[in-house]
């Protein structure tokens, strides 16, 4: 039913184009690239226009506007589209217009009602709470009353102190922001009151909506996801095991990504680290299951020190780090699993074909995303030219980049600035962090700014965290 | 000092400008009945409400937009070719040429004559907020920089950061950038008029306003 | 050198009347001209005795025709003849009608507005052996003859500002207003404060003015008339004009348009004589309550035996209008009703009225504007409907009398009683509490939360309320626009980067509002009536009043049909009754599609009607506009008279204590802003809106000022002060709850 007939219309860039793109031609698809003047000479133009034969390469005015997507995808016949990771992946009025235009097109992604219902985060930790799934302690829905909040509040605190936490914190939120705005701790139940207010003004003044969210404040947790994988149907859920992605820059970026989500057999835990990732395992599949989830997806979770894992929410789109995953993983013990290609032969309505029994998961993986930053200077991105980027090929090795190898390449500034993915593959943990090293080693990347100063990169900070990954 | 009538017959020798019209996005293109030699008008109207000579339509998602001649002049090329056809964003349909104005001969002299403060690397360049209130109220010419002043926020990279503006003190005189444009290196974002220059400055405009003949 | 004198004089008679009937080619005209040249021939050849028999003869010749003449006149020649710098003015008036007077607020050019002339004037009469000096204020434009600096009598905001202040000062004093209306219109900018928001205010003050108001119209150009015209006796020169628009406005709204092209003569002459403007039509409506009749082909400065009928009517009037209020009446209120005015004696009487009469002057002056223009609109509605509608009010007034003057106070009273107790009782309890807390304080079993305080933090709050999911369309109303599978382009998108959106996104989920720049999107009414105001659940009222072609304007029958069977409307004006989140309140909907949401007197009278029901109910009152063109010009003066009855029925709603609420959406111009609308102390514009007196076009053909692009846009009325804040389409519902429960009065069934 795939053959030839699909031609898929990636509306991305980058790194993921080329991944979606090299799926296609292994399932047999045509398929069309969109690049942006700034993006001239990334790599997935290039790859597009030396694989892709004719109507596979479009100059758009902007990755952000739908419009441009679809007219392309009229004028080069796609029957489907696939939205990548960032821009349109999570958009369900996008993925809603694929679908309801009078032309109608594949997205490959979940339903586009499902993107709405998960893509809220109230909404998300409403029907967690419904399954009995276990959610950050606090509010479910706004709260507009300061009666009612101040009482909410005493009660967290109380809670806390139940829970035998030494210095208890509450987080108030606006719950119409998000991005880190309109958020406070309150570690003093006396000053709740006027965080309280000052944040309801706020949200009235930045979003007219008073509404305000309370939770616990949780210390140093670990950050893991599960993924999920199911076909079209909504019936069928398999998953690919977790990733520990606790390793973030200062905003909150990741940087390095670890399956599994923990090592039980190589650190030691003051929890069960495999019944911990057994839950939430089981969580994410029965949330799954409740929704009909129709596509691969990632059930986020926190991990209290105390082993207590709490789900904050489900990104509905393929992710950066899949590769770790799949690096794990293998189906009925044949080759590589790619989660890219199955999301896309299921996203086109294949059956699935195996369950969670025909799925094994071996050994470790880790992602390094290679950037051109500085850690020490608050992660700083830098601008420049790349002159040299090279590594030494191994078979426990995987690099996915839009940076040409073989010249010079400037990088445009209005995009997210990742260079490069390199997943490492290993039997332990201590051989994961060994290749990891070796590979940093070995790499090349040599590159010069406007004013003549030399690349800086996260190498070093990316060396330095490989010694910790996985622990807590 | 300025040499300003060396600069006037520089740009008396050539005083033409040839404007590229690109479509700004993805679609069918509908050129209107002209050809090459036609004439063009730009926006007119007190407050340029009214739009200039439509010099082709783009349709995309059944939304049909005008593509209007940003200034007057004549056509020198223009791709017939194009007529009905499916076009990537970018394209260039046609060619103007057009007669300097004496206002752009202003800027044209006047971009050597003030203290021009470039953008330091490519970027999306915006006002900060008080500066930017302060523009759109009362003009560009109300703010008095100096050396060190927040003037400017960096966007990169989906970071921001503020700038400093360096350089002597005084006016801005023009304004070289729209907000949020991408600005490459090096690029020029606004010309400083020194207060003590600010005469001599008047005399250049009021010289090219009598010295430019503006033709069609 | 007197038959100069005599030749000269015929001369400009003869300039004079071709003037007046200006290209039109008439007999007597051309006769008079020919007589005239050859009488001017033969001047040196002939004897004196014969030219001053040729004279004299050509003397009667020109009485006789212009006797003729004045019958010929038509509804336009007279238009020419109140246009004519020969015309009497304000100040011919002044000298020779009034005894005395003194100028206020400036000296010919020297004013804030030379068009609009204050004087305080005084009528001495003898009584007895003694002369009484009874002093008016005497406020109206002045024409000047034609003088550039007096603007042709078109007012500016400040002009009818300060003829407000006068009415006050004249009010304070206890002294009768005389109005003179000379005005083509008035001068439509919107500087501070915007020509709409002036008139407003002046109409809205005037129904209150508690002295005697007597305004002489002798041309009444819609806005500019109304400004200082609402009065209790309204007289009107013979020769005047009464009307909605000039003629040739309304002949540029007739003709098309858009093509810039001039109108023609005949179609401003026969819109001229379509509309009604004329002394006779408008006393025949009941417009006016007198013509005071000039000399043939109209009133010049000359003409001193009219300042003295002019006099002895105004008098009369003012008489009328004080004995109409005054408790006692003598004799000499038979006198005057019998007592005809040529006898050219006054009868005297003190203008003076007690603090009684006044309040009863006020309340009688807005009876006689709420009894105008009752027949100028289709009342389909059954005569049991009329008459139950009738009781109905009555039982309302009482049953909301009872219910929440005299069972709510009570209810409300024992319900604050109440709350006191139980405050109480939750201070004992907390001392209690804190007592035995204090006890446990060291039991660390006391730390355990309770089990209903953990469910809260730890699982889904009220379930059953609230699904898990999200509801599905989250407007009630979808815009037929988004049905469409195209995109739209939003007008900033240059400015702002705005990238084209879905119709679906666009109409469906954004509400019609873009979503990088906030601009606003033309909506249907609709999706207020629904999304807002929850027409759905409402029960519309007064639908059977339709809108008419009172004055049988040619051509407009079809129109109506026209417009009826598109919209299925059956008058631009919606009124229903409604529940908004628990608050009932009227919602008066003013719909474009109707004919550009004119208002005429069939809105008028539903607009009336609606402000009483929601005073007899104690309901917040909210007028949304989704677009206004302003008065319905093909209705004449019935509608012009909406701006005063509106006025005056929504004041007394605002009076009595409740909460009138305008909230404009697109376009709202002219007389309906000038009006009823904007006198609204709480006027909201949705940021879509456009609001001000006249469009971009009419101002720049009547003043030859251009303005720029966002000259009426909502910031602009905003920075003028007309309205009082701006609101996002899809927070309206939010704001309008908020009104309802900040603003307002005491006569508030809620409250």
């Amino acid at each position: 039913m795939y053959s030839g007939e699909h031609r898929v219309l990636i509306a991305n860039r980058g790194e993921i184009a080329i991944r979606i793109a090299r799926a296609c031609i292994e399932l047999n698809l045509s398929f069309s690239c969109v690049y942006t003047e700034a993006d001239r000479h990334s790599g997935h133009v290039r790859f597009a226009r030396e694989n892709g034969g004719s109507k596979s390469l479009y100059c758009i005015s902007s990755y952000s506007d739908a419009n441009e997507i679809f007219s392309v995808a009229d004028s080069c016949g796609a029957t489907a589209i696939h939205p990548g990771y960032g821009f349109f992946a999570e958009d369900f009025r996008f993925a809603r217009r694929v679908a309801e235009r009078e032309k109608p097109l594949i997205f490959i992604g979940p339903s586009w009602w499902i993107i709405r219902e998960l893509g809220d985060k109230i909404n998300t930790k409403r029907l967690a709470r419904s399954l009995g799934v276990p959610t950050i302690p606090g509010s479910d829905k706004p709260i507009y009353n300061e009666l009612e909040a101040v009482e909410f509040a005493d009660s967290l605190f109380a809670f806390q102190k139940e829970q035998g936490f030494k210095a208890s914190a509450i987080m108030v939120k606006a719950s119409a922001g998000g991005g880190g705005m309109g958020i406070e701790e309150v570690t003093d139940p006396d000053e709740f009151r006027s965080v309280f207010r000052r944040i309801r003004n706020y949200s009235k003044r930045q979003f007219n909506d008073e509404g305000v969210l309370i939770e616990q404040r949780i210390y140093g947790f670990n950050h893991l996801e599960v993924q999920i994988v199911s076909e079209r149907s909504g019936q069928k859920h398999v998953h690919f095991g977790t990733r520990n992605c606790s390793i973030q820059s200062s905003g909150n970026q990741k940087r390095i990504e670890v399956a599994p989500g923990f090592a039980s057999e190589d650190i030691h835990y003051i929890f069960n680290a495999t019944s911990v990732l057994d839950c939430i395992t089981s969580h994410s599949l029965s949330m799954a299951q409740e929704v009909s989830y129709d596509n691969v997806g990632t059930w986020e979770w926190i991990v209290t020190p105390r082993g207590e894992p709490f789900l904050m929410e489900v990104n509905t789109r393929i992710q950066v780090e899949n590769g770790v995953s799949a690096a794990i993983s293998s189906i009925s013990g044949q080759g590589k699993v790619d989660i890219v290609r199955e999301q896309l032969r299921l996203g086109l309505g294949a059956d699935i074909g195996y369950s969670q029994h025909d799925i094994s998961l071996n050994g470790l993986a880790l992602e390094y995303r290679i950037i051109a930053e500085n850690p020490d200077r608050n992660f700083a991105p830098w601008v420049g030219t790349i002159e040299r980027f090279g590594w030494v090929a191994e078979d426990w090795l995987e690099v996915f980049t839009q940076v040409p190898t073989d010249c010079e390449y400037e990088i445009p500034t209005e995009f997210d600035p990742n260079l490069a993915l390199a997943i490492v593959h290993g039997d332990s943990l201590e051989q994961v962090r060994k290749r990891g090293i070796e590979f940093l080693d070995g790499l090349e990347l040599r590159g010069v700014d406007r004013a003549g100063l030399q690349l800086q990169s996260n190498i070093s900070y990316l060396k330095e965290k490989t010694s910790i990954i996985l622990e807590f | 000092m300025l040499n300003i009538k060396e600069l006037l017959e520089e740009i008396k020798a050539s005083p033409y400008e040839e404007v590229e019209i690109s479509v700004p996005h993805t679609g069918i293109v509908e050129f209107s009945d002209l050809k090459v030699g036609d004439k063009v008008t730009g926006p007119t109207g007190e407050w340029k409400e009214k739009p200039g000579t439509v010099l082709a339509k783009l349709t995309r998602e059944r939304n049909t937009k005008s593509i209007p001649a940003p200034e007057k002049g004549e056509i020198v090329s223009i791709r017939h070719d194009l007529e009905g056809k499916f076009v990537e964003a970018g394209e260039v349909l046609l060619r103007i040429r057009h007669f300097l104005s004496k206002e752009e001969v202003i800027q044209l002299i006047l971009k050597k004559a003030l203290f021009l403060f470039n953008a330091p690397e490519k970027a999306k360049y915006y006002f900060t907020p008080e500066i930017d209130t302060k523009i759109k109220g009362s003009g560009e010419r109300s703010v008095k920089v100096r050396d060190g002043l927040e003037l400017f926020i960096v966007s990169r990279m989906k970071r921001e950061t503020p700038l400093n503006y360096t350089g002597p003190e005084g006016v801005i005189y023009a304004v070289y950038f729209h907000n949020g444009d991408n600005i490459d290196g090096g690029q020029p974002l606004i010309g400083v008029c020194p207060e003590d220059q600010l005469k001599h400055i008047q005399d250049v405009v009021t010289r090219v306003q009598s010295e430019w003949e503006e033709r069609d | 050198m007197d038959t100069d004198k005599r030749l000269d004089a015929l001369t400009k008679r003869l300039d004079y009347i071709k003037d007046i009937f200006k290209s039109n080619e008439n007999a007597n005209v051309t006769m008079l001209s020919s007589e005239l040249g050859e009488c001017k021939q033969s001047r040196l050849k002939n004897h004196l005795q014969d030219l001053d028999r040729a004279l004299t003869r050509l003397e009667d010749l020109f009485s006789f025709l212009e006797a003729k003449l004045e019958k010929e006149l038509t509804p336009m020649d007279r238009v020419r003849i109140v246009r004519h710098p020969q015309r009497i003015c304000l100040n011919d008036i002044l000298e020779n009608v009034y005894d005395n007077y003194t100028e206020l607020g400036g000296l010919g050019e020297n004013s804030i507005d030379p068009a609009m002339v204050i004087a305080q004037a005084c009528i001495a009469r003898r009584v007895g052996n003694k002369v009484v000096n009874q002093p008016v204020m005497v406020i109206g434009q002045e024409k000047g003859h034609g003088q550039e600096f007096r603007n042709g009598g078109s007012v500016k905001p400040w002009g009818n500002a300060k003829a407000l202040h006068y009415m006050k000062v004249a009010q304070a004093e206890g002294i009768p207003i005389h109005t003179y209306i000379f005005t083509p219109g008035s001068y439509p900018i919107e500087d501070y404060p915007g020509a709409a928001q002036q008139i407003a205010k002046n109409i809205y003050e005037m129904g209150q003015i508690n002295v005697p108001i007597v305004a002489v119209i002798s041309e009444g150009g819609s806005g500019g008339a109304e400004a200082i015209g609402l009065a209790d006796r309204r007289l009107m020169l013979s020769h005047g004009y009464y009307s909605v628009i000039s003629p040739e406005g309304a002949a540029a709204i007739e003709g098309n348009p858009r093509t810039g092209n001039r109108v023609s003569e005949a179609l401003i002459a026969s819109c001229a004589k379509k509309l009604c403007i004329t002394a006779e039509d408008n006393l025949r409506m009941g417009y006016v309550d007198r013509i005071i009749h000039e000399p043939v082909l109209g009133a010049r400065p000359h003409n001193y035996d009219f300042f003295r009928v002019l006099r002895s009517e105004v008098i009369r009037a003012t008489n009328e209008a004080c004995l109409s209020v005054k408790r006692v009446k003598f004799f000499k209120a038979m006198a005057i009703r019998r007592k005809r005015t040529q006898d050219g004696k006054e009868i005297f009487m003190r203008w003076a009225l007690s603090n009684g009469a006044r309040k009863r002057l006020t309340e009688k002056r807005h009876s006689k504007f709420r009894e105008l223009s009752t027949s100028a609109y289709m009342d389909n509605r059954s005569l049991m409907l009329k008459l139950g509608t009738a009781l109905q009010s009555t039982a309302w007034s009482t049953k909301s009398w009872l219910l929440y003057d005299l069972i709510g106070r009570g209810a409300r009273a024992a319900k604050q009683g109440v709350e006191g107790i139980q405050a109480e009782v939750l201070q004992v309890k907390e001392k209690a509490c804190s007592l035995i807390k204090k006890d446990n304080d060291s039991d660390p079993v006391g730390n355990n939360i309770s089990r209903e305080a953990r469910d809260k933090i730890l699982c889904l709050s009220s379930p059953a309320q609230q699904g898990a999911c999200l509801e599905d369309g989250t407007w009630k109303y979808r815009s037929p626009q988004s049905i469409i599978d195209r995109t739209f382009s939003c007008p900033n998108s240059a400015e702002e980067g705005c990238l084209d959106l879905w119709g679906p996104d666009l109409f469906g989920d954004f509400g019609g509002v873009c979503i990088t720049c906030g601009h606003h999107f033309r909506m249907e009414y609709q999706w207020y009536l629904y999304n807002v105001f929850n027409y759905a659940d409402g029960f519309e009222f007064n639908s059977g009043i339709e809108a008419a072609n009172p004055l049988d304007y040619e051509g407009f029958d079809l129109k109506l049909d026209e417009v009826r069977k598109k919209t299925g409307l059956r008058s631009s004006c919606i009124t229903f009754e409604t529940r908004m989140d628990g608050i009932n309140a009227v919602v008066i909907c003013i719909a474009a599609p109707f004919r550009g949401g004119s208002i005429g007197a069939a809105e008028g009278e539903k607009i009336i009607r609606a402000a009483e029901r929601a005073q007899r109910k104690q309901l917040p009152l909210i007028a949304y506009v989704h677009g206004t063109a302003g008065i319905r010009i093909q209705e004449g003066t019935h509608g012009v008279l909406q701006m005063p009855r509106c006025t005056m029925a929504v004041r007394r709603y605002m009076d009595a204590g409740g909460l009138y609420l305008v909230v404009y959406d697109t376009n709202s111009y002219g007389g309906t802003v000038a009006s009823f609308l904007g006198c609204s102390p709480y006027q909201f514009g949705i940021r879509s809106s456009s609001i001000g007196f006249a469009g971009p076009r009419v101002i720049t053909e009547t003043t030859g000022i251009k303005v720029p692009p966002n000259y009426h846009n909502a910031w602009k009325a905003l920075a003028r002060g007309h309205i009082q804040g701006i609101w996002d389409r899809r927070e309206m519902s939010k704001n309008v709850q908020q009104s309802l429960l900040t603003m307002g009065g005491r006569n508030l069934y809620y409250r």
